[in-house]
């Protein structure tokens, strides 16, 4: 029970502040990185017109999300996010099912990996925004409905970033800290394989699409 | 003293435990109850498929009791564990655990009651869409244990961090704020959470070819609902890893525990308010599918304005803690 919590951080002198690394977050998204580099390029080595096992879970991912994300924006802005969807899918769904095999851990578990995806998502959405209605409609939309909302309406976007970021967080690391202590009270005899099924796989599966799901739509809503 | 301690915080173990056990006991049985309820009535309308709507319900209800075992894991760690007794804010800690897990079961307990309850009465209405019903209701009430896995969160981080170098005076009472700020804010979400899945068990049984926007609104309005409880569980970390200075005015613990209060409270209704929003939104989504999108639209819209008033009680409890 002792090593709940406990991170392994190198910390840096840098110009009077103390610079923090969590090296074991880093390693495990590394290895998240690595798996899915390997999977694009085993699912796209020799394509063809019957796909081949990779190829197949591959082209799942890619037009399921593709879909998605045409259905929310429209045809053209589809085909400009559907990458970056696609992409942080599979990232967030691998990085929540790591925490299944041994001696590796999620690195959602660790709240500055989902806060920095939710800063990506939240900035990319207002760039597009910004692109899509031109910089005096984006201003504009937060003097709505009358001007004197808009203290409201920013703490409200900030606070979608903090909300979308604790939702993942917080589901991975109690569905880690729940495997963690009925594996220890239990002594990890017959319950823990069938926690690690709904925590991991299921709930981290519904999270990291809820995570996707969401920074489709904070990019609709700031287009529309 | 310290035996004076010591004996302090055996009580506050046996309270804590108390609490979360009871309060834990509440929702998770009342939502048991309804799934049962409409298993019946399904099983009355439809009984040649009696043995699968048995199976059905279940399973909901073991869904729905999950909450209810979190609150028995965190009471059982509270009666059989021997806590260090170093300063009297373990006094307050442990009831903090206790309170946060056992207030926080409650939304979730009920509210995933209703998905159960209505994939039943699905079935009962459709028995073709068993499979995609069943694997909807269990999506949809997963998801509406979030609320309670927030408060489980605060009360683990609770037992398991050493507070005790921490000054007495104003420390109890930010830990006890933050007990109820995740675990009053939990209620609303978890409630709310379940009348969306509600709806969307009923749309697919109504219309089996809507399932897939149903299922993916449903997940978004469920999303959204839990704002309120991730506002709540952000001011109980805020509460328990704030260093605070000590200070002996009574005044100052006040703004701290009001501060838990106030996010708590104010996250119930929001919860609640936005899973109407998002049950009725899902529920036509299901009978005019062709207007999905703006559908989509205006749930958020009415969300976000339901939400403002959580988000009055957001800035008020960040005004007690760092203005105050």
């Amino acid at each position: 029970m002792e090593e709940l919590g406990k991170i392994h951080q190198l910390i840096v002198p840098f110009f009077g502040h103390n610079m923090t690394f969590n090296l074991e977050v880093i390693l495990m998204t590394w290895i998240v990185i690595i798996s899915i580099l390997v999977f694009g390029f085993l699912a796209t080595r020799n394509k063809g017109v019957i796909p081949g096992p990779v190829q197949v879970v591959g082209e799942l991912f890619v037009s399921q999300f593709f879909a998605l994300t045409e259905d929310a924006l429209d045809k053209e802005l589809g085909k400009k996010y559907g990458p970056l969807i696609c992409a942080l899918f599979m990232f967030l769904l691998l990085s929540d099912w790591l925490g299944m095999i041994p001696h590796l851990h999620e690195p959602t578990m660790d709240l500055n990996t989902p806060l920095s995806m939710g800063l990506m998502g939240f900035v990319i959405a207002h760039y597009a925004g910004i692109r899509a209605k031109g910089f005096k409609a984006y201003i504009k939309a937060y003097f709505e409905p009358i001007f004197f909302m808009m203290p409201l309406n920013l703490i409200g976007e900030l606070a979608k970033v903090i909300s979308i970021s604790f939702r993942l967080f917080g589901n991975i690391m109690g569905g880690s800290i729940i495997i963690l202590v009925v594996s220890y009270l239990t002594y990890s005899i017959l319950l823990p394989p069938f926690l690690n099924a709904f925590f991991g796989i299921f709930i981290g599966a519904i999270q990291a699409f809820v995570f996707t799901m969401l920074t489709i739509v904070y990019i609709a809503v700031q287009v529309k | 003293m310290t035996d004076d301690i010591q004996v302090w915080v055996k009580v506050a173990a046996f309270i804590g435990g108390g609490m979360a056990m009871g309060f834990g006991a509440l929702g998770a049985a009342i939502g048991e109850g309804y799934t049962a309820a409409k298993a019946n009535e399904a099983i009355a309308r439809n009984p040649q498929i009696s043995g699968d709507l048995f199976k059905t319900m279940l399973i909901g209800q073991a869904i729905a009791e999950s909450a209810s075992i979190f609150a028995l894991v965190i009471a059982m760690i509270l009666l059989f564990t021997d806590f260090a007794a170093e300063s009297y804010v373990m006094v307050s800690v442990l009831l903090a655990a206790g309170l946060s897990m056992g207030l926080g079961a409650i939304g979730s307990g009920v509210g995933s009651g209703f998905p159960a309850g209505e994939a039943c009465t699905g079935i009962a209405r459709q028995p073709a869409m068993n499979g995609r019903l069943t694997t909807n209701m269990l999506i949809g009430s997963a998801v509406c244990q979030t609320p309670a896995i927030f408060a489980l969160v605060t009360s683990f981080i609770l037992l398991f961090t050493n507070f005790s170098d921490r000054p007495v005076s104003p420390t109890w009472a930010a830990i006890l704020g933050a007990g109820f700020a995740s675990g009053f804010g939990a209620i609303g979400s978890g409630l709310g959470g379940g009348l969306v899945a509600q709806a969307s068990c009923e749309g697919i049984a109504r219309q089996p070819l809507s399932a897939t926007p149903v299922t993916n609104v449903m997940l978004l309005g469920q999303a959204v609902t839990q704002t309120t409880a991730i506002y709540g569980l952000l001011i109980s970390f805020i509460l328990m890893f704030k260093g605070f200075a000590p200070s002996q005015s009574i005044a100052e613990s006040m703004a701290l525990l009001g501060a838990g209060l106030c996010m708590g409270i104010g996250a119930i209704g929001p919860g609640i308010g936005e899973g109407f929003t998002a049950q009725s939104a899902v529920k036509w989504i299901s009978r005019n599918q062709s207007a999905t999108a703006s559908l989509t639209r205006s749930m958020l819209v009415g969300q976000a304005v339901a939400e403002s008033t959580g988000i009055y009680a957001l800035v008020i409890s960040l005004v007690l803690i760092f203005v105050i």
